[in-house]
């Protein structure tokens, strides 16, 4: 275990110390205040409220875990994996006395946690905006859906960054795995809307799927599925991603 | 330690695809409430278009005004699909006043109005009996396929917001609540601009809403009978927002819709005895004109000009119909002036046509092509008497020409 506490340190300083992670916070603040802006305009020109305190953080979770979340996700993980392949760093990592799968997985939960340090940031300041420029509306219930919401944003990211693992493992340049995952993005996102009805099963769609938190009858039945969804392709897609690392020759 | 790596990556790896798989396949054939209700929906179009031979469709709607009542809608359409009969009556209060209700029957021969404010009753009489269906079902439409797209890409992950409770009967039970935190904002800015839109202060009895318009919330219950026939359907939203006092106006419309007395619905046509009654014939129905011989004879209208501040009659247009049969119409067009105007004749205008129904349905209109090749039509219109000309060139100058004929009587 200690091993792998190393192993995870090394790889959480190593991403804390890439300019992508400050640059990943600033966009992310900057996607707040831009929200905030466009709510008082509409607030002014239209005359319509626009968000109220609670409803401001969903409406910037809504944005994020479609566009800078993901984006950010693929380029650490590209970082992590692609990066170091190519600039041979991942010898020296590996000339340590620990073993492969150790290495993965430490790498694979810097990458879970810098998702979830953004979440809290974002769900952080969003509430402090929130509740400074707009009018309040908020309750016990729906701060508590709030936070939860955000929380709950972890699990398809984490699945995301790890279909991204494989692509990173499959390919050899990082530019090519950026474009692939940007691709299959886009792809995945105009599926989802032709067909509706299978739309539960793209890892798209799922990075929605806090709004089923927000339901008042609380639907179990399909947050179970889609938790069962999510984790059957974590899984599959972290073994492959492993097999492939693990065959892998420096 | 080599092989057992490879046999925990093989189970991990099946067992991820089995769970995915299996959970993937239930999802997909569950059908989400709202899927559940859409198909309600779909189920009670068809057969109240198809099936039941008789009806009772109730519709009301209520808008109330932090709880003061602004006004009521309320109508019920009896159909019976066997007599092809409908009867509607709908009234309507508002807060200042102005209430009506109204009563209409109609089948395939009769139409047959009345109001309150005005109690005549109006009959028209078809000659010819209507085809209509006394109720079409609006999923059979075009374009029906299209909207329905749309309408699931905009609920999307509001899908789930549905819940479905089936009783011991095969009934089922739909109910389905959104609040502000539900409603995604962006969905809640536009429905809220497009509510500001409607209490724009122009109505005296509607409020002003000028700022911080929102919806708060939107709620729906729905009945589905065991035969998957929707039979009550309950709506309510609450739309709030401050006027231009920053008094608080929070607005709920309820709206309802009922299906009963189904194949147990009577459809009576007014006893008109005693009444006050005003009797007219259609001319036509549909685009076909009755008795086209009609049209044929000579239609004019006078050119005028402006001259010294005044209109002057220079002359007229002539329009000769030596044939029409609701198919072809042939004649001649050409203008005739007074001494001293004959200056502005011209030859371009003093034609003849040979016309052909245009291939569009229920269209009146007949087309023709010029000496010159270009393309121009006719409108025929029953109904008013007149003949418009489309596709000449009709100012000139100060010469003012008009595209539509009368019949020349003199």
């Amino acid at each position: 275990m200690a091993v792998f506490q190393a192993a995870l340190v090394n790889e959480i300083e190593k991403l804390y110390k890439k300019k992508k992670a400050l640059v990943a916070v600033l966009l992310s603040l900057a996607v707040i205040v831009i929200g905030q802006l466009a709510i008082v305009g509409v607030r002014s020109g239209f005359g319509l409220r626009g968000a109220g305190s609670v409803e401001f953080p969903m409406l910037v979770l809504s944005v994020v875990v479609n566009t800078v979340l993901p984006l950010f996700t693929a380029l650490v993980t590209i970082d992590s994996f692609s990066g170091e392949y190519s600039q041979n760093s991942m010898r020296i990592t590996l000339t340590r006395p620990v073993s492969r799968f150790k290495i993965f997985t430490a790498k694979i939960t810097a990458i879970v946690l810098f998702i979830l340090a953004m979440l809290l940031l974002l769900l952080i300041f969003s509430m402090v905006v929130g509740f400074m420029f707009n009018t309040n509306s908020a309750t016990w219930d729906s701060l508590g859906r709030t936070v939860f919401s955000y929380l709950v944003s972890l699990l398809p990211m984490a699945v995301l960054a790890l279909g991204i693992v494989l692509l990173a493992n499959l390919f050899k340049s990082g530019i090519s795995v950026f474009f692939i995952s940007i691709l299959a993005f886009i792809v995945f996102k105009v599926l989802g809307v032709l067909f509706s009805q299978y739309s539960s099963l793209f890892m798209t769609t799922q990075l929605d799927w806090y709004n089923l938190f927000l339901v008042n009858s609380f639907p179990l039945g399909k947050i179970m599925r889609q938790f069962m969804i999510m984790l059957g392709s974590g899984i599959m897609l972290f073994t492959a991603g492993f097999y492939l690392f693990d065959k892998k020759e420096f | 330690m080599k092989v057992k790596k490879k046999t925990a990556m093989l189970v991990s790896f099946t067992l991820g695809t089995l769970l995915l798989a299996t959970t993937a396949l239930a999802d997909i054939v569950t059908k989400s409430g709202y899927d559940q209700l859409k198909d309600a929906l779909k189920v009670t179009a068809e057969q109240s278009s198809d099936k039941f031979d008789s009806f009772t469709m109730d519709f009301s709607i209520a808008m109330k005004d932090n709880g003061t009542t602004l006004g009521t809608i309320n109508e019920i359409h009896k159909y019976d699909r066997s007599k092809s009969a409908s009867e509607n009556i709908s009234s309507r209060e508002r807060i200042n006043g102005d209430n009506d209700s109204s009563q209409t029957y109609s089948d395939k021969t009769t139409y047959i109005r009345v109001s309150e404010s005005d109690p005549t009753y109006y009959v028209t009489e078809y000659p010819q009996e209507r085809k209509e269906e006394a109720f079409s079902n609006p999923f059979k439409e075009d374009g029906a396929d299209d909207i329905e797209k749309i309408a699931d890409a905009v609920v999307g992950s509001l899908k789930d917001h549905v819940v479905v409770t089936e009783n011991s009967d095969g009934s089922k039970g739909l109910v389905g609540s959104l609040t502000e935190v539900q409603i995604p904002s962006l969905v809640n800015a536009v429905a809220s601009f497009q509510m500001k839109q409607e209490f724009n202060g122009r109505q005296d009895d509607l409020p002003h809403l000028t700022k911080d318009v929102f919806v708060k919330e939107v709620k729906g219950t729905a009945k589905v009978n065991k035969d998957g026939v929707l039979e009550s359907i309950l709506g309510s939203a609450v739309l709030s927002g401050k006027d231009e006092q920053g008094t608080v106006h929070e607005i709920s419309v309820e709206a309802l819709f009922k299906i009963s007395d189904i194949n147990a619905t009577k459809v009576r046509k007014p006893d008109l005895t005693g009444k006050k009654v005003v009797k007219d014939t259609a001319r036509e129905y549909g685009s076909e004109i009755t008795n086209p011989e009609k049209f044929v004879g000579k239609f004019k209208n006078d050119i005028l000009l402006e001259k010294d501040d005044k209109f002057v009659k220079v002359g007229e247009q002539i329009m000769e119909i030596s044939h029409f049969d609701n198919q072809t119409l042939t004649g001649q067009y050409y203008e005739v002036y007074k001494p001293g105007f004959e200056e502005y004749a011209n030859s371009e205008r003093n034609f003849k046509f040979n016309a052909k129904k245009s291939d569009q349905k229920n269209s009146s209109e007949f087309e023709y092509t010029t000496e010159s090749g270009s393309k121009r039509s006719i409108y025929v219109d029953g109904h008013s008497g007149q003949v418009y000309l489309n596709g000449v060139s009709m100012s000139r100058g100060n010469l003012i020409l008009d595209s539509s004929f009368r019949p020349d009587l003199e």
